[in-house]
């Protein structure tokens, strides 16, 4: 047996490592701007205000749903309950606005009780999970079933009108600006404080290791529980937006985004072990998918291929994630 | 026996009664046989022969799927298939249009769908080994393939149908009065029994689960056992599939999403952690005949679908609570 | 003044005493030192005060005091604090986020107060000016750094909490001379503030360049205290070894095999991560013991050996035939056994019965598919039965087992079919007595029918009995050849203390 010495590193390579070292969706950015820039190729009014702001309006939910996810993947925990949470915080905020009457005061009522109803259910989250110390794929689906119990509880079947207050806020302009723009940008603002918070690095420590992180004398417990709050809260957001974007209360409508948040999450070049990840990434994985979803559409796939075309893409893309972003940081 | 070795002396039998009320089948036997006695009393009738056959029949259906998932589950590495709904459904679909209603087409359908089942789980497998993709992120991918592929089939060809002898194989008396799909189950439950137990592949499930590391220093091919996890997962996948297409007679739209996630609850409430390396499929046959005997008692008592998910969603944190938690991290 | 005091404190892990009835008294403003050799229960001990392992019995008092220690938190609010020798720092996390994991300095109580991180990041590493190394700054990345510089990270980590008891488990084990004198630098200032140092170290120069008292602590149990200044490194290293068997090796009671028999393995300039230009020999017959400091290299040759981590040159000969180490699979096909002390990780499949224990190597070798119990159970019981394990039935799981006849069933897997060669990789870690003497009587028994054998052993007691022939390891290199007459504990220790 005989081997050659392994060659010495370059030292471009290192700088790029640092790049995706501390920008980790740098992957998933190529990967959007691509995908914008065919989305333009293929349908130059995709990229016009109008199309932009659609795109937006339909996938904001999602983006705050994977922001959501984040925050319990960066500590190494799941939650398959988020999609049940936003169902249920839909249904609560349309039942308590049209029972407050459905003017402005009572639409700001109602997406206060929504926070608390998202905050409530990521404390049961957290206690199933950190406090009992259940499995979190396991604990979560059951806490899901239980939500959505209580979400077809507060409102049987899908359909309730919410009322126009509400809506026609979330898809209208202020001062010729849509709204939705307001949102992101408060969005952003939101994100940028909390990146900057305590719990945020001590959630990514503790998914760096959990044991480490308990000797070194981190509250491990208390940690994991803040994240599943914090994804509860944020789960109350997208539901907002849903709320937004469909008018109506629908005790069904966000159990598909579950997995999807999960993608984006992951899209967005997160670890799903814990310890490492950006909330931004996870948003531009939400629209990632988004962008997907319409350039299937524009490239002119005949409808009944759209969706197999789209899962393959995600699929790729989910796979060039993990690969690209191990390379780089290896 | 070693000779040179003296046998453990007696334990005392109520440590004994306690070790065995701890066996995680034993504890789902016990469930099973509080719940069927709880839908007696709630609706008489729950309990009787007739019923109890069809709460095999539909326990037969996610069992069947669970075993895959068993697998996978076993080889650790947080090894969870989510792609399996997928496989089923795709499956039943595959296995209506090969059919189409005839009896002579039932082998070409088997062997249709177990290589389609098998083709998915080699993807899932390649991915997860050489790719080293988390198997939960990989499984997901699939998953979203797999109901595009279902939509393409779905409006390219006609749907198909159960021939008759698929039908009645799955609810009607086969043998000694019991039909052929608890055959094929019991029959599942011996192969899995041998091959986790008996064979040399079996025991290497174990060892990559139980501890990987030294599975590997002792010569354990790791990543081909994981891989063949992954193609088993699609092919039980796949047979349930068949099975559900007899079940309801013709396929429909994601017929078999309602099993991803409940096929995991049942390989947890039989005993075998999502960590793997321990449990078996005598636990997960238990777990899946327990869920569904609690999602039937839940329809039979008089709550509407509001009360019967919270219920239904407390009950299995509850029992999750009988299965063992994580370690504390205090040494 | 005495600041910490432990009051017959036991902590035992199954069956295995890894502390019992330890007293310790630690003054104020003292730098303690604790020293034993590996598993005495040095780390255990400094577990305990530190929190994060829970004492079976004991008494801690702080300030004459006694205080209750319910975690690292609790721990760190009595003002006690740790290096750990495993460090404990967030991979994924800045140098700056590292020193204050724990106490994040906060804004509006939830913001993290970045300017007052750093600051109190950059105090830290001023400390350390010069030292530092290339690649070191406040944002740079844990998982970027070298193994000095990460060290370096944890002792910021553990100076930052400020606390009056610190406790030093190895922290200068990855660090370089420079490093090491500005460390202790700064433990002389600390000193001088009043507070206690626990310092831990297997370096007898730093012991003595740095400690005011030493207690030599031996198989959990406390041996003695005594004035660094009243003391030498021939003492402590008597206290160390017991004085029972302070004369030395053991003549060994069996004839060497000379020069002409056949090697059973060659190794010519191997090299790779953690070792450099390893050349030896093992004849047939014959063990060779590695032996040095922990960590030097010598289970990381062994293991690239076996095909567990890729070397990346070298020449390898077993048999007189070249080896490829690609994979274990690969060399155990070969004939080469491997034998980690790290049973727990790379040793027992935990969890499943003994039976399937024994077996995988057989199952290998012989290409078996199927696994008959009976059949096994006639392949599996002569092993075991060399190695005089006892157990209660093939079918028990192997954890119900004590940890000698773990580690022997362990063993007994590459009994069935004979290797041409064993590498034994510090085989007896954490096992009794017994255990250890069954096992070598074995390993010397398997050694006359003409196998060669490594082993690498951390106990220097074990290398000094059984091996034929000691290669002193030191900085991933082979430094000393002990033969013949020379193999005695001091020249032995003297080989791995001086050196380092």
């Amino acid at each position: 047996m005989t081997m050659a010495s392994a060659p010495a590193r370059s030292q471009n390579r290192s700088a790029l490592k640092r790049a995706f070292e501390r920008y980790p969706f740098l992957p998933a950015l190529i990967i959007l701007v691509v995908l914008m820039v065919l989305n333009g190729w293929f349908q130059p009014r995709s990229l016009s205000l109008s199309g932009v702001t659609g795109l937006i309006k339909t996938y904001l939910a999602l983006m705050f749903l994977a922001v959501a996810q984040t925050y319990v993947i960066y500590a190494g925990d799941i939650d398959l309950s988020a999609g049940a949470i936003v169902s249920l915080v839909n249904v609560v905020i349309v039942a308590v606005m049209t029972a407050l009457g459905g003017d402005g005061l009572s639409v700001m009522a109602a997406l206060a009780v929504g926070i608390a109803t998202g905050l409530a259910c990521g404390l049961v989250n957290g206690l199933v999970v950190a406090a009992l110390r259940l499995q979190a794929i396991v604990a979560t689906f059951a806490t899901s079933i239980f939500f959505t119990g209580l979400a077809l509880y507060i409102q049987p079947v899908a359909g309730t009108p919410a009322p126009a207050a509400f809506w026609r806020t979330y898809g209208g302009r202020i001062l010729e600006i849509p709204f939705v723009f307001y949102a992101v940008v408060a969005f952003a603002i939101l994100l940028v404080v909390l990146v900057r918070t305590r719990l945020s690095l001590r959630l990514l420590a503790v998914g760096d290791g959990q044991q480490e992180a308990y000797q070194s004398g981190l509250p491990v417990t208390a940690i994991r529980m803040g994240g599943y709050a914090l994804c509860g809260v944020f789960a109350a957001l997208a539901a907002f937006c849903i709320t937004g974007d469909t008018a109506s209360g629908d005790p069904l409508v966000g159990g598909k985004m579950t997995l999807f948040s999960v993608a984006a999450v992951v899209l967005g070049g997160s670890a799903l072990a814990g310890g490492y990840g950006t909330v931004v990434g996870s948003m531009i994985g939400a629209l990632i998918i988004g962008f997907i979803n319409s350039l299937v559409f524009f490239v002119g796939t005949p409808s009944e291929w759209q969706n197999l075309v789209q899962g393959l893409a995600i699929l790729l893309a989910l796979m060039a994630g993990v690969l690209v972003g191990r390379r780089a940081r290896a | 026996m070693s000779d040179s070795a003296p046998a453990t002396t007696s334990t005392p039998v109520s440590t004994r009664v306690a070790g065995f009320v701890k066996q995680p089948l034993i504890v789902a036997l016990i469930l099973i046989a509080a719940l069927l006695l709880l839908g007696e009393a709630l609706s008489p009738g729950f309990a009787s022969g007739q019923q109890i056959m069809r709460l095999l029949i539909v326990a037969a259906l996610l069992g069947i799927v669970a075993a895959g998932q068993n697998l996978v589950i076993l080889g650790g590495r947080e090894g969870i298939d989510l792609s399996v709904g997928g496989v089923v459904s795709l499956s039943a679909i595959i296995a209506g249009n090969l059919m189409a209603g005839e009896n002579s087409g039932i082998p070409l359908a088997i062997l249709g769908c177990i290589a389609t089942g098998a083709l998915f789980g080699l993807f899932n497998g390649i991915g997860v080994t050489l790719l080293r993709i988390p198997p939960l992120v990989m499984t997901l991918g699939m998953l979203g393939v797999l109901q595009g592929l279902l939509v393409v089939i779905r409006q390219g060809i006609p749907s198909g149908r159960a021939s008759p002898g698929l039908a009645n194989f799955v609810s009607q008396p086969f043998l000694f009065g019991i039909p052929g799909i608890l055959w094929l189950w019991i029959a599942i439950g011996l192969v899995m029994a041998f091959l986790l137990g008996r064979t040399v592949f079996g025991h290497r499930i174990y060892a990559i689960g139980s501890n990987e590391q030294a599975a590997f220093m002792a010569g354990v091919p790791v990543k081909a056992v994981r891989i063949a996890l992954f193609v088993l997962s699609g092919i039980f996948a796949a047979i349930a599939g068949i099975c559900l297409l007899g079940y309801s007679g013709s396929s429909f739209a994601n017929v078999g999403e309602q099993y991803m996630l409940p096929s995991i609850i049942a390989v947890v409430f039989g005993g075998t952690p999502l960590s793997g390396g321990k449990g078996g499929y005598t636990g997960t046959m238990a777990g899946a005949l327990l869920l569904v005997i609690l999602q039937s008692i839940l329809v039979t008592i008089n709550i509407d679908e509001s009360g019967r998910q919270m219920v239904f969603g407390i009950t299995l944190l509850v029992l999750m609570l009988f299965y063992g938690r994580g370690r504390s991290m205090r040494a | 003044m005495i600041k910490l005091k432990l009051n017959g404190v036991s902590k035992a892990y199954g069956a295995t005493k890894a502390l019992s009835q330890a007293n310790l008294d630690i003054e104020a403003g003292e730098v303690h030192v604790l020293m034993g050799s590996n598993g005495s229960g040095k780390s255990t001990l400094s577990k305990i005060v530190a929190g994060s392992v829970k004492p079976d019995s004991g008494e801690i008092l702080l300030d004459g005091q006694p205080i209750t220690i319910t975690g690292p938190q609790s721990a760190r609010s009595h003002g006690i604090a740790i290096f750990y020798q495993e460090l404990s720092l967030a991979a994924h996390r800045t140098v700056a986020e590292n020193i204050s994991l724990a106490n994040l300095p906060s804004r509006a109580g939830i913001l993290v107060d970045q300017e007052t991180l750093e600051e109190r990041a950059q105090h830290y590493v001023t400390l350390f000016d010069g030292v530092t190394g290339d690649g070191f700054s406040l944002d740079a990345v844990i998982q970027d750094l070298r193994a000095d510089q990460r060290q370096l990270v944890e002792i910021m980590k553990t100076l930052s909490t400020e606390a009056s008891v610190i406790i030093f488990d190895e922290a200068t084990s990855a660090l370089d001379r420079a490093q090491v004198d500005r460390f202790f630098e700064i433990l002389r200032t600390l000193k001088q503030q009043g507070r206690s140092i626990i310092f831990i170290s297997h370096r007898m120069d730093e012991i003595f360049a740095i400690g005011d008292r030493v207690t030599i602590i031996r198989d959990g149990k406390i041996v003695g205290t005594k004035r660094i200044a009243d003391t030498n490194p021939a003492e402590i290293i008597t206290m160390m070894v017991g004085s029972h068997d302070e004369a030395g090796a053991k003549p060994a009671g069996h004839s060497a095999p000379t020069g002409a028999v056949a090697s059973a393995l060659s190794v010519q300039n191997l090299t790779g991560r953690g070792f450099k230009d390893i050349s030896f020999t093992v004849r047939k017959g014959e063990i060779l013991g590695f032996g040095g400091l922990h960590g030097q290299g010598q289970s990381a040759v062994l293991r690239a050996l076996f095909g567990a981590i890729p070397p990346t040159s070298g020449k390898i000969d077993l048999d007189g035939k070249p080896l490829d180490p690609a994979n274990p699979r690969q060399t155990i096909r070969h004939g080469v056994a491997y034998v980690s002390g790290d049973r727990a990780r790379e040793g027992v499949i935990t969890g499943r019965p003994i039976l399937e224990n024994v077996m995988p190597i057989h199952y290998l070798r012989d290409r078996m598919k199927l696994a008959h119990p009976v059949v096994s159970a006639g392949k599996a019981l002569p092993a075991l039965q060399a190695l005089r394990t006892k157990f209660a039935g093939l079918g028990f799981p192997i954890s119900s087992l004590s940890g000698g006849n773990q580690q022997k069933v362990v063993i007994a897997r590459w009994l069935i079919d004979r290797p041409a060669v064993l590498l034994l990789d510090d085989p007896t870690k954490g096992i009794d007595l017994s255990a250890k003497t069954d096992l070598f009587a074995l390993i010397r028994k398997l050694a006359e029918e003409g196998m060669g054998i490594v082993l690498y052993a951390s106990e220097d007691a074990e290398l000094l009995d059984n091996a034929d022939r000691i290669l002193v390891f030191n900085g991933g290199s082979i430094r000393r050849e002990l033969t013949g007459a020379e193999r005695t504990r001091y020249n032995l220790y003297q080989a791995a203390y001086e050196a380092a």
